[in-house]
């Protein structure tokens, strides 16, 4: 039979008979998507992703099962043509319930691969856990301990109960084999890299630098490095022996700190950027935040006494009758701070509730057990020096409607003021960058770089707090890591440049039902969460030692058992998720019901997961015309479509040695369950 | 009782709306006091609106009709008296109008007699085939300008042509009797009232394209029709007729599950081979590869009952009735709101007026659209009444021909209520292969649903027509390219309506719940207290208010009320309790 001449995208192609066009498209090297297609197969023709439009008529068709006529046009690659696949796609990612990634690993300023190192936790393999902790988070001794843990907030587990006490592996991990493992280093690159700032957003920089092959000089105005980690956070929360260790690391991948150094005084962000490839200014936020109130000046600021008792090596003076105003982090630190320095009385004014308050929960429970006394609904007026003492003038507040932070505005109840005696008054307020006048700021202080690749100008970028306003060690480190690789980009040519991600949720945990939870593994453990190992609070009370212990190998890895391995098991290989990013297709663009279909997880190693089925067919097809056993078919019709088995039975154990179907499916509708 | 001794012959209709009417039950009484007159089931005329329908002969030839006739022994007295009671004439609209040829023997002869059939020049139309050759039978059916009657519209003369070019050791043909629209009962009615000349369409089809496997493909909610044509079949069996060319024809009933794709024809093949009914790309077309691989020709149910006549008569005749590209008369199921729903047959290019008012008896200051084609049709509204009604005509309109339901949509009527409804229909009934179809008209029904629910928003239009037009070209069969149509046509003629949905949250004909409040009129109330009686969740209170925050709308007080004092208002024109 004579060949088929057509048109392809404008060139002139042939067909064998019985070709399709998608056949011809793919020896012509034009790369058409399609989900349902497959060669092993006779064609299902139902996802449309592969449309193509005959351009005379007009027509859209699927060009996995059109074959062409003579003398055709066909269009495989305008923007109409690419608008048709992509809602081909988005319709599909409208039904298509699954999580792409697993919550806690979204949830992580990092994205640390959370559930991965868990599951090598639960597996026993502490090491293989820290070296997937270290691909984003390089200070897991310090985040191990300090950090306010947002894995855990979306845990998926909080629909049953309390989520996997992820930060846990992070910090038995670290305490194991920080000082051992050495990751792999490639050579490095002739050009230098200066970072100013030695806190978590720079000690990230100079780390994935190192990874990325080149060198780097941090400065920092202080006499030894850490930052905040040092002079902020408390030798009970994060013992700087700890920190010691886990800078001595830095040292030895040859990273190298040069203290005392402080931009503006005696580092000029000229000659830096003269003298380096790039320059990373990661100052964080130094400057304290005001109470604006009559005779603040009386007040010492948190942060400043903190650093000065860090200095003096967590040591200092009974300070007397203690009053610390504000309800933050920094607050809590000087609060318990104070209590381990002898203080007879500490009390914490704030002005909202405890339910207001930003600091973490946990800190705040911490410090009540430590005597810590909480007036709520409270704030300074003024501050005035009588006997040798100060007064504080203090008025109650009232809550009101909602503000721009979204927490309620407190009122000032007139008449209501009243006064209270101290020794020492803290302000602790908030913090603030204090930048360089050669820094271009915001009108917050925060220098204003651009948001997608924090570039500030010429070679110069910037992250961590000074950025976004104090934050979390686990965000500066993500901020760190994002400017690393932008340099890494900046001074090699290549592209780190995020390609669009998409993920698909099942949904946040506070709106799941514990129906809604799908279980890859049979045993997932429904015991309660690993209980903290405190130290006793005697001991917390009056010493600076940790307050808690690094809990064992036996009860992390019974704590991993907990964990639901929320992921997809398709999210390296799945066809949707890779063309829907190819064509830029939403899962949010269009929205609507979506079939609460089930899964099985009955067979002992396979799992079905109806509900990320794109009724393809596929796995019919390929368990009736290749493996001649016809288990799969398709049931019911319009929406609520499904693949199911005879009779809702479970898939025969001999589909144990088959999985033929799994390895056609598109997505991961149909997987091993081993992950 | 008197019977009176005029009386020759009486004939009822029995057919599946005559049932429904009570037919069954006035036969039966009729024949406890009839003594000896010969009493006969017939099939269906048309008048469904008439049913139960006596037809009695008498002596001197004439016929008398009697419609609604009572299941009562009075109701039977008066008939068989020839009292002048319900005495039934065939509306002046509807006799000059309609043109009865396919239809020209339901009604009137007994479905399962073989030989009444024949005694009106049944078979004739098979002899005469056979006694030309195949080509001549084709030529003669291509000269009719017959199309498809099942909505495609396809020449059958020219698929018949195909079907008889191939060379295969097996040929097969398919009656479609998958009548699936709702509110279409066109092909039911042939199959119930005159089941041979169906079986002979298929004969001649046999005949003239080489099929020696025969299948009619009918749903399994037609018992009365499948009954009729198994009968049919083994009278056809035992005169040997399905005997051609020396080559015996198997004709085999399928019944149908009740999935409305298998109307499509490959997903029809699919059902028949013993598949999940899911369409598949074409080509290759059935007539190339169909049942089992081997040439398959898919004929509709009307289209087949029309070939008997045309080879009697002659495809000129049967090209002189209808318009240029539409030849022949059509049936149409009539439906909705108008006086004489039923059964009709018109010659082609009659307008939608004639049809709507005329016959169907609707009146023109209550008519605010007809939807034509089923669920997968379109609304076409009452300004373009003087369309003709041709396969070209009313494609211009953005509707279809269809199969011939009809359905007619009162000024009380909602059309955003309307195309929802449809779409209810059409997204359940996807298949759920491909993907604009399943999970698009599935979208398109929760924005729908939405705006009837007073939640929509402007932007939802937009969705709907982007989403419908994407539907339509990214669908492989029939049903998923129609599926848009009442939601694109409705939007097209009716935007104002769905404009203040979304816009101003009024629904102007306060239809849909979320967008009306119901209100009792104090002043002409009569206190009889049914409403208040009679409400399911206790809104109407003792001093005969309707309160809207209970009021679940119902509307089984409006129904109930005698004095109509009880209707719909604006949302915010009810009462609340806790306000006004």
């Amino acid at each position: 039979m004579d060949k088929i001449n057509f048109i392809l995208d404008g060139k002139a192609v042939s067909a064998q008979p019985g070709q399709t066009i998608l056949d011809v498209a793919k020896n012509s090297d034009i790369s058409i998507p399609t989900l349902c297609h497959n060669q092993k197969i006779s064609r299902t023709t139902s996802c449309f992703v592969c449309v193509v439009k005959d351009v005379k008529s007009g027509r859209f068709l699927p060009s996995c099962s059109a074959c062409p006529v003579p003398g055709q046009e066909i269009d495989s690659s305008s923007d109409e043509v690419k608008n048709m696949r992509r809602t081909a796609l988005e319709l599909l990612l409208s039904e298509h319930t699954g999580d792409c990634e697993a919550p806690c690993t979204i949830a992580c300023p990092a994205h640390a691969r959370v559930e991965e190192y868990v599951r090598a936790g639960r597996k026993g393999d502490f090491l293989e856990c820290l070296k997937i902790v270290k691909e984003r988070i390089p200070l897991p001794m310090s985040i191990g301990r300090v950090c306010p843990r947002f894995c855990e907030k979306d845990c998926r587990k909080n629909v049953t109960g309390e989520p996997v006490a992820i930060n846990d592996f992070k910090r038995l991990a670290a305490d194991l084999y920080y000082e051992t493992y050495l990751e792999e280093l490639p050579p490095l690159i002739d050009k230098q890299v200066a970072i100013v700032g030695a806190g978590p957003a720079g000690l990230a920089t100079a780390y994935f630098l190192r990874r990325n092959g080149i060198a780097s000089v941090v400065y920092d105005q202080m006499p030894q490095p850490g930052g905040m980690l040092r002079y902020g956070i408390p030798e009970y929360r994060l013992p700087k022996a700890i920190l010691d260790k886990e800078l001595a690391h830095f040292n030895k991948i040859g990273i190298k700190f040069e203290c005392s150094r402080k931009l503006g005084a005696d580092l000029s962000l000229k000659e830096l950027k003269q003298k380096f490839g790039a320059v990373a200014v990661t100052i964080g936020c130094w400057q304290p935040g005001s109470m604006r109130c009559e005779g603040e000046e009386l007040a010492v600021q948190g942060i400043e006494w903190l650093e000065k008792i860090a200095l003096n090596n967590w040591q200092g003076e009974n300070p007397g009758r203690v009053i610390v105003v504000g309800g933050g982090n920094t607050a809590m630190d000087c609060l318990r701070t104070a209590i381990r320095l002898g203080s007879p009385d500490v009390n914490c004014f704030y002005r909202r509730t405890e339910a207001e308050m930003p600091a973490e929960g946990i800190e705040i429970q911490e410090a009540h057990e430590e005597g810590v006394k909480f007036n709520l609904l409270t704030a300074p007026v003024g501050l005035r020096r009588e006997n040798g003492h100060i007064v504080m003038t203090c008025q109650k507040m009232e809550l009101g409607e909602p503000d721009a932070s979204g927490r309620r505005r407190p009122n000032p109840v007139p008449g209501s003021e009243y006064d209270v005696e101290a020794d020492l008054v803290i302000a602790a307020i908030g913090q603030k960058t204090r930048a360089t006048a050669d820094l271009r700021a915001t009108k917050w202080g925060d220098i204003d770089v651009d948001q997608e690749t924090y570039h500030l100008e010429d070679n110069v970028f910037a992250a961590g707090d000074c950025v976004t306003g104090a934050a979390t060690v686990v965000e500066g480190v993500a901020g760190g890591r994002k400017i690393a690789l932008g340099i890494v980009d900046f001074l090699t040519g290549s592209k780190h440049q995020q390609e669009k991600v998409i993920n698909v949720s099942r949904g946040h945990w506070s709106s799941l039902v514990p129906d809604d939870l799908v279980y890859l593994r049979n045993d997932v453990s429904h015991e309660s969460r690993v209980k903290m190992d405190f130290i006793p609070l005697a001991e917390r009370c009056s010493t600076f030692s940790e307050v808690t212990h690094t809990l064992s190998e036996e009860f992390m890895r019974k704590e991993g058992e907990r964990c639901l391995e929320c992921s997809c098991t398709a999210k390296a290989d799945c066809k949707l998720k890779s063309i829907s990013e190819e064509y830029g297709a939403s899962p949010e663009a269009i929205v609507g019901e979506k079939v609460k279909s089930g899964y099985d997880n009955r067979h002992p190693t396979i799992i079905r997961d109806r509900m990320k089925c794109i009724k393809c067919g596929i796995c019919v097809k390929i368990c009736k015309e290749v493996i001649n056993r016809n288990l799969l078919s398709q049931k019911q019709r319009g929406f609520v479509t499904s693949v199911g088995t005879a009779f809702g039975e479970p898939l025969p154990d001999s589909c144990r040695e088959c999985g033929a179907c799994i390895e056609e499916c598109p997505v991961g509708a149909l997987d091993w369950k081993i992950k | 009782m008197m019977v009176s001794d005029k009386i020759k012959k009486i004939k009822v209709g029995t057919a599946s709306c005559g049932i429904a009417a009570g037919a069954d039950e006035v036969l039966e009484l009729l024949r406890q006091y009839v003594g000896d007159i010969t009493i006969e089931e017939v099939g269906c005329v048309g008048h469904c609106y008439a049913e139960p329908l006596v037809d009695v002969e008498t002596v001197d030839g004439t016929v008398i009709s009697f419609q609604h006739v009572p299941s009562t022994v009075a109701g039977v007295e008066n008939v068989l008296g020839l009292g002048d009671r319900g005495r039934f004439t065939i509306p002046a609209g509807r006799r000059n109008k309609e043109l009865h040829k396919v239809i020209g023997l339901a009604g009137k002869i007994c479905p399962t007699s073989f030989e009444q059939y024949v005694e009106n020049g049944g078979y004739d139309g098979l002899k005469k085939a056979l006694s030309m050759i195949p080509q001549a039978v084709i030529d003669e059916v291509r000269k009719s300008g017959l199309r498809g009657r099942g909505g495609g519209g396809f020449p059958t003369g020219t698929k018949w042509g195909f079907m008889a070019a191939k060379q295969a050791e097996q040929k097969v043909l398919i009656c479609n009797a998958d009548e699936g629209d709702p509110g279409a009962f066109m092909d039911r009615s042939l199959m119930e009232s005159v089941p041979h000349q169906l079986l002979e369409g298929m004969l001649i089809g046999a005949y003239a394209t080489g099929a020696t496997k025969l299948f009619i493909y009918c749903r399994a909610e037609y018992p009365l029709a499948i009954k009729h044509l198994s009968i049919a079949i083994d009278q056809i069996y035992e005169k040997r007729l399905n005997v051609i060319a020396g080559l015996e024809l198997e004709i085999v009933i399928k019944e149908g599950a009740g999935a409305f794709v298998c109307g499509e024809e490959t997903a029809l093949i699919h059902s028949l081979e013993g598949k999940r009914g899911t369409p598949r790309f074409r080509p290759p077309f059935p007539t190339d590869s169909g049942w089992q691989d081997y040439p398959t020709m898919i004929n509709n149910v009307e289209t087949l009952a029309n070939i008997p006549l045309i080879v009697r008569e002659g495809g000129e005749m049967f090209a002189s009735v209808g318009t240029e590209g539409s030849k022949g008369t059509k049936l149409f199921a009539l439906a909705g709101d108008l006086r004489c729903p039923g059964l009709v047959e018109v010659p082609m290019g009659i307008t939608l007026a004639e049809i709507v008012f005329d016959i169907g008896g609707a009146n023109p200051a209550e008519v605010k659209a007809v939807q034509t084609g089923g669920p997968s049709g379109g609304c076409i509204p009452v300004d373009k009444f003087d369309t003709p009604v041709d396969y070209d005509s009313l494609k211009s309109l953005g509707a279809i021909m269809g199969s011939g339901g009809m359905i007619v949509i009162g000024k009380q009527r909602c059309m955003v209520e309307t195309a929802r409804y449809f779409l209810d229909f059409t997204h359940r009934e996807s298949c759920g292969k491909c993907t604009f179809c399943r999970v698009g008209t599935k979208r398109m029904f929760e924005t729908l649903e939405r705006i009837t629910a007073g939640e929509g928003v402007p932007e939802d239009l937009d969705f709907l027509e982007e989403m419908g037009n994407k539907v339509r070209s990214g669908s492989l069969c029939g049903l998923g390219q129609t599926a848009p149509n009442p939601v694109l046509v409705t939007l097209r003629y009716f935007r104002s309506e769905y404009e203040s949905h979304v816009r101003e949250k009024q629904c102007g004909a306060l239809v849909c719940n979320a967008l009306t409040d119901v209100l009792l009129d104090q002043e002409k109330c009569i206190k009889c207290k049914l409403c208040i009686k009679n409400c399911p969740v206790n809104a109407v209170s003792e001093d005969f208010v309707i309160d809207n925050t209970l009021c679940v709308r119902c509307d089984t007080c409006i129904e109930i009320c005698p004095k109509k004092t009880i209707y719909r208002v604006k949302k915010g024109e009810g009462y609340y309790r806790g306000q006004n």
